[in-house]
């Protein structure tokens, strides 16, 4: 398809009818027993995220998306602090945890899964499966258990399996017709990639795909961040905002948590600023991005992470481990009131917590 | 047929040279530190960047120890073709807490998931240090693993002795051995 077609979004796409599944005996058969093998074993994997609360909306969504293709469509949420999605050729779906933590409401979420269906409803797997290095490859992104190794041997598999500009425009401008027809707004589409490249470009230079998981397999560009909202035109649905952060509070924690944990403090902080100006009120964020500034310690950060400390502990529901870190920024500077009275309070908030008997310790230095 | 025994002997024996016997008793690791085993190790020659010892093999268990870092270095070097990654650089001004952050950062750059269980003070090679468990699950094989890890700075230098193996058995088998070994580990004056 090129791209005069693709701006012309009024050329009907209907979506096929349901696939049957191949012959056992054919080769697409012996591929479909693969995807199953490994399927099983995501089932049992320790890395799924079973919240069937959740498991059951992100279905849910899918189904919006996918009409009759729902039952064949079988989504799993995997916990791993990167923005991810693939679509098996059978159907098996995988989102990765780090992608829930970059979606802003349901339209975004959906403008995701909806490409994901445009590529399955299309088969474009199966296309890139008749080449054998992609088959090699497919092999390893098939398996997120199976993945010896460091991230950087992901991302080299990944972008040996990435799809055509053909088939990426393809899924793109299904994921919209797709969005549209279950009343969301297909605008989100185009912002939900320019969020992942402006937290890509902390790497000044760099080549998109050695970073992300998901520019790996999905090639961004400002090209094609400019093509899905000249598609998506002026718009109209909804975002279901208040429906997706409902469906998520309770994950958000341990998705901050992982993010920070990764210690890539720079794309951290940009997606924490984005975050913080959309929820103003959340003493969560305000506590992690403080963090992020405080564990990469240069120039103004000390400063950045005292200023965002302060307002946390200044909301309802702060976590006690702002305490915990505004001790740590006053203990560097010989502030040793200010780092015994931070310290105090934190374990008056959190009495049993794991590192207890360390800050105890350091409340006996601050003494002396 | 000849030949494939050929292959096959090369191969065994390529992947005995890149492993090594450490007996027991006193033992250096590098230059600078000192421990005392109570049964002997295998340890890597090729393919790590800090010394790495295990018993049951490299996937199985690890022993490693980041000895010396100094002040501005990397605890470790990061794997070729994620130069773009943060480079997990110590610093001497460090407290426990961030130091552990370094370790979380190294463990977790293959999607893996760490938990830290408890942090807390102990004296290790002379020093004011610290002891830090956590559970790791590890992505490449979606196993759980536990893991021990001693540290300390000296002269602006970070040692640390780190252990991890699977949560059932392995872990409990050798985790009175670690913890005599670090608690008695020393450096050469």
């Amino acid at each position: 398809m090129g791209r005069a077609a693709l701006a012309d979004d009024a050329s009907p796409w209907n979506p096929p009818p349901r696939f049957a599944p191949p012959d056992a005996a054919s080769d697409e058969g012996g591929l479909w027993a693969m995807m199953a093998h490994e399927e099983q074993r995501l089932r049992r994997s320790q890395l799924l995220i079973r919240d069937a609360q959740l498991r059951a909306y992100l279905q849910g969504v899918t189904c919006k998306l996918g009409g009759e293709h729902c039952p064949d469509i079988r989504i799993y949420l995997v916990r791993t602090a990167w923005f991810n999605a693939s679509m098996a050729p059978n159907g098996m779906m995988q989102v990765w945890s780090g992608l829930l933590l970059r979606v802003d409401n349901e339209a975004q979420l959906a403008a995701i899964l909806g490409h994901e269906i445009g590529h399955y409803l299309q088969r474009h797997g199966l296309e890139r499966l008749k080449d054998a290095r992609s088959r090699a490859t497919f092999a390893t992104l098939l398996m997120p258990l199976g993945l010896a190794g460091s991230a950087g041997a992901f991302l080299a598999a990944a972008s040996g399996f990435a799809y055509t500009r053909d088939q990426e425009r393809e899924a793109d401008r299904i994921g919209l017709t797709l969005m549209r027809n279950a009343g969301y707004d297909p605008r989100e589409a185009s912002v939900i990639w320019s969020n992942l490249l402006d937290e890509a470009a902390v790497h000044t230079g760099a080549n998109l795909t050695s970073n992300s998981p998901m520019f790996a397999t999905h090639p961004a560009s400002a090209e094609r961040r400019e093509t899905l909202a000249q598609l998506a035109g002026s718009g109209g649905g909804d975002l279901f905002a208040s429906e997706y952060l409902l469906h998520t509070t309770l994950l958000q924690r341990d998705l901050l948590d992982d993010e920070l944990k990764r210690a890539e403090f720079d794309e951290s902080i940009v997606l924490l600023n984005r975050l913080t100006k959309r929820s103003p009120e959340r003493a969560d964020l305000l506590y992690f991005r403080g963090e992020a500034h405080r564990l990469r310690n240069q120039k103004d950060d000390a400063d950045l992470a005292q200023a965002d400390f302060n307002s946390a502990l200044a909301l309802p529901q702060c976590p006690p481990e702002a305490d915990r870190s505004l001790g740590f920024l006053h203990q560097a500077r010989g502030e040793k009131a200010a780092a015994r009275a931070s310290f105090e309070r934190y374990l008056q908030a959190a009495p049993e917590a794991s590192d207890a008997a360390m800050i105890h310790t350091y409340l006996q230095e601050l003494q002396s | 047929m000849k030949r494939k025994l050929t292959v096959l002997l090369c191969v065994t024996l390529a992947g005995c040279a890149a492993m090594g016997k450490i007996e027991s008793g006193e033992q250096a690791v590098g230059d600078r530190l000192v421990v005392s085993l109570d049964g002997p190790w295998n340890q890597f020659n090729r393919g790590v960047d800090v010394p790495t010892w295990t018993v049951e093999g490299f996937t199985v268990d690890r022993l490693r120890f980041f000895v010396g870092v100094k002040d501005g270095d990397p605890i470790a070097k990061r794997p070729k073709g994620e130069s773009e990654q943060r480079p997990l650089t110590f610093h001497s001004t460090m407290k426990a807490h961030e130091v552990v952050a370094l370790f979380q950062g190294l463990y977790t750059q293959d999607g893996s998931t760490f938990t830290l269980d408890r942090i807390e003070p102990v004296t290790f090679i002379g020093e004011s240090g610290f002891k830090y468990t956590y559970t790791l699950l590890r992505r490449s094989d979606d196993v759980r693993l536990s893991g021990v890890g001693y540290g300390a700075v000296h002269n602006g230098e970070l040692t640390v002795i780190d252990y991890s193996a699977p949560r059932l058995g392995f872990f409990p088998r050798y985790r009175e051995q670690i913890e005599k070994m670090s608690l008695g580990a020393h450096l050469r004056s």
